[in-house]
């Protein structure tokens, strides 16, 4: 929705997914696939792959969609800038404590820090405390927040804010005061 | 039906889909198809009230999924599961609806005329493309009564007793067909007003390896309105 097909600057789709170790990380896994469904071209960077076999399942599914996975991320940004549309922020979220700084999740965002184009983060932009927000880190266009906004996302600066939490049930949703927007017809994200 | 299976087999062993993500999608899709066709402010019941019927196998597990989401998209619908699978699946998406306060019936109602009272839309969700052979009870009374009922009947995948192949002309006549994944030859003798594709998640080298010439979907539609 933030970026759609006939709105992109470069010739082809492109658009780079960073994916982290963890949960995170196999969020974007999914995500790449769908994109991929909707007709753009996702690369993958996923240096370090979780052993939990569902995770190697999202994995095997996107090997199988012919989405590339990169062996490397390179460390000279301008080649992210002219290669890809957009980055998909799916490296930390919520729950990373001390991943912040453990390779290779240290260095993709050093690199993420000094890119132009649009950053979409998954959660929580990764690097971020969770409730404090972060000074310094990156600063993605877009949040989608997954279940409901998190502390941090009232420092996000960024152009648009999505909600993906449709499936919380009713319940749950009273229990700890969600009070989540309205989503349109059958949309499963609202814009905030 | 053996390419259906086929293809069916080959998301599950060779892309390692797990059936949970793809009834998941399956579900959704058939959610969304009813809301685009039957919007609540449609209904001429004072609710929006849904029955969904659900059979023994994979295509009931579709209808749980479907009614969760028709729940999220401001229906009422109620569930008839006489056969449950005592599988980790299904047991977790009837849990989930029941926690969802959707309601399960303990009977089906016994005419058709109630049916048409109480609710404005019915979901076949009893057989899907693996059905062969005759029908079982309790489904065979499930369907005549079915047959008699005037509201619209929105099918999953196969309208529930017929051929997966040629049909069946004195069986049940859905308003709405949402065919999973690609249409079944079956689909050829829908006579209904809503045909919808649903099932986005063909990666497109399977299509192309059983020439399944899907038209586009729309943008970011998890669903293809066909007619």
């Amino acid at each position: 929705q933030a970026f759609p097909l006939p709105s992109l600057p470069r010739k082809q789709p492109t658009v780079l997914v960073a994916c982290g170790p963890a949960q995170n990380g196999a969020i974007g896994l999914v995500c790449a696939r769908h994109l991929r469904t909707f007709d753009y071209e996702p690369t993958i960077f996923y240096p370090k792959r979780s052993p939990d076999p569902l995770y190697r399942d999202f994995t095997t599914q996107c090997e199988k969609m012919d989405i590339p996975f990169l062996s490397y991320l390179p460390t000279e940004v301008q080649l992210i800038n002219d290669a890809y549309n957009a980055v998909v922020d799916a490296v930390l979220g919520a729950e990373a404590e001390v991943g912040e700084g453990r390779e290779p999740c240290a260095a993709i965002l050093a690199t993420l820090k000094h890119i132009r184009i649009p950053i979409v983060s998954l959660d929580v932009p990764s690097g971020w405390d969770a409730e404090s927000g972060g000074s310094g880190g990156i600063s993605p266009d877009v949040l989608v927040s997954l279940a409901a906004p998190k502390e941090c996302a009232r420092r996000f600066l960024g152009r648009q804010h999505f909600v993906a939490g449709r499936f919380l049930p009713y319940d749950v949703q009273k229990k700890f005061e969600l009070n989540p927007p309205e989503y349109p017809g059958t949309e499963c994200v609202v814009a905030l | 039906q053996e390419e259906a299976q086929a293809i069916d087999q080959e998301l599950f062993t060779e892309y390692k889909f797990s059936v949970d993500q793809l009834m998941e999608l399956a579900g959704l899709s058939c959610a969304t198809a009813i809301a685009k066709a039957y919007p609540p402010s449609s209904f001429t019941t004072s609710q929006p009230a849904v029955l969904v019927v659900c059979g023994p196998g994979n295509n009931g597990g579709d209808g749980l999924v479907c009614a969760r989401h028709l729940k999220m998209f401001g229906y009422l619908p109620t569930v008839y599961y006489p056969k449950r699978p005592s599988k980790p699946l299904f047991e977790g998406l009837t849990t989930q609806c029941e926690k969802m306060d959707i309601p399960f019936l303990p009977e089906f109602p016994t005419e058709a005329e109630f049916i048409d009272e109480l609710y404005g839309l019915v979901v076949d969700a009893i057989f899907g493309f693996s059905f062969k052979g005759a029908v079982r009870e309790p489904f065979g009374s499930i369907l005549s009564t079915l047959e008699r009922v005037t509201v619209p009947i929105a099918s999953i995948d196969i309208p529930s007793g017929w051929d997966v192949e040629k049909g069946k002309a004195d069986g049940l006549q859905p308003d709405m067909l949402i065919s999973l994944t690609a249409p079944k030859k079956a689909a050829t003798h829908f006579a209904g007003r809503y045909h919808f594709l649903g099932g986005r998640f063909v990666p497109p080298a399977l299509q192309e390896k059983y020439a399944l010439n899907l038209p586009a979907y729309p943008g970011t539609d998890c669903v293809l309105q066909l007619t």
